[in-house]
């Protein structure tokens, strides 16, 4: 009998994982998700999020359904483009090279911290379609900093467990991303 | 020159000289400043709501880490024989993890202009404590009853941080 054998974790547990322990995925599982997968999530994330942020604008009267389309492809940037270039500014940062962490690591690791994000954003955007309510800052907010989490973790493993600069370098990337929401939901509305 | 600058001391054990003395201070500071936040939510500042919210923040924060330790030692008797102080230790850095979101409700409140203080409190709480749980099961603690009591005993305070909140003058 072979004990050896390694337990190949479904991907869609990863991603679950990442929100109950990220300290051992980002330890131990995260080789095995490759950063397309992670983008998705991520993206889809910050999708669902803006869509919420542009129906809430459109239930105010601040927007046309036209914005409603517009703020949901700026969501989709936001969480593939935007969460990659965040990822690659820590990666540096960090000088997680040095540590034989790759780019692809960094980004697959950083994007795959907002399942948590998802979660929330797919539940907010349930109540905003079933019931009418706003959901976008109890919801999505609410997401995004659930996401702090993995991304502290994230930052301690590529920086070699630095405590201070992980949460320093966390409270950025969580303005960051809180900054940007603000002023891209201006711009879309 | 070796730049060492936040590592925990210089094997990253965090077992060295460099946590000696630290206390939880920057951890008290957090339930301070989420406190002093909630008034500025409210239609009209009042001292008095300052003053309520400030104490009832620290007594949050007071119940958190005691608890939290006491908790954890009670869960991992034998640990706490072969390595005495281990939750403290735990539970100070995991609270440390409470200062991002600290930082964040100053900027979304005094920054952007949003009234919600409470999700990054709960967040922060929330986090905290299950990062408390994952340092301690780093000192060796077995069971992923580690982060479920942590992040249980979050919820139950940050869920009574709200309500009082919610009925302060």
């Amino acid at each position: 009998m072979d004990t050896t054998a390694t337990v190949v974790v479904p991907r869609w547990k990863t991603a679950l994982n990442m929100i109950i322990n990220p300290g051992e995925v980002v330890k131990t599982q995260m080789g095995r998700v490759p950063w397309p997968y992670s983008l998705a999530v991520s993206g889809l994330s910050f999708t669902l999020f803006f869509m919420q942020t542009g129906l809430d604008l459109l239930r105010s009267g601040g927007i046309e359904a036209s914005g409603v389309v517009l703020m949901t492809m700026l969501g989709l940037f936001y969480g593939t483009a935007g969460v990659a270039l965040l990822a690659v500014m820590v990666w540096a940062l960090a000088q997680a090279g040095e540590r034989n962490i790759t780019m692809g690591w960094s980004i697959s690791a950083f994007a795959l911290g907002y399942s948590a994000t998802l979660v929330y954003a797919l539940t907010g955007l349930l109540f905003s379609l079933a019931f009418g309510w706003k959901t976008a800052v109890a919801f999505g907010v609410t997401g995004v900093l659930w996401a702090l989490r993995p991304t502290l973790f994230t930052i301690k493993q590529m920086s070699g467990e630095r405590v201070a600069f992980s949460i320093a370098l966390t409270t950025m990337c969580g303005a960051l991303l809180l900054v940007g929401w603000s002023l891209l939901g201006k711009f879309g509305g | 020159m070796e730049m060492n600058l936040g590592y925990r001391d210089s094997v990253g054990t965090g077992t060295g000289a460099a946590r000696k003395g630290r206390g939880f201070w920057p951890v008290y500071l957090c339930f301070l400043v989420f406190g002093a936040i909630v008034p500025f939510t409210r239609a009209e500042v009042r001292m008095t709501t300052a003053l309520m919210s400030m104490s009832i923040a620290l007594v949050v924060g007071w119940l958190a880490v005691n608890l939290l330790v006491m908790l954890l030692n009670a869960a991992n008797r034998p640990l706490e024989e072969s390595h005495r102080g281990f939750a403290r230790e735990a539970v100070l850095t995991g609270m440390l993890f409470m200062i991002p979101f600290t930082v964040l409700a100053v900027l979304a409140r005094f920054g952007l202009g949003w009234n919600a203080v409470m999700p990054f409190a709960s967040a922060a709480i929330m986090t905290a404590a299950a990062t408390a749980g994952t340092e301690v099961m780093k000192n060796g603690a077995a069971g992923i009853k580690n982060v479920m009591i942590p992040s249980f005993l979050a919820f139950v305070l940050s869920t009574g941080w709200m309500m009082l909140v919610g009925i302060l003058p």
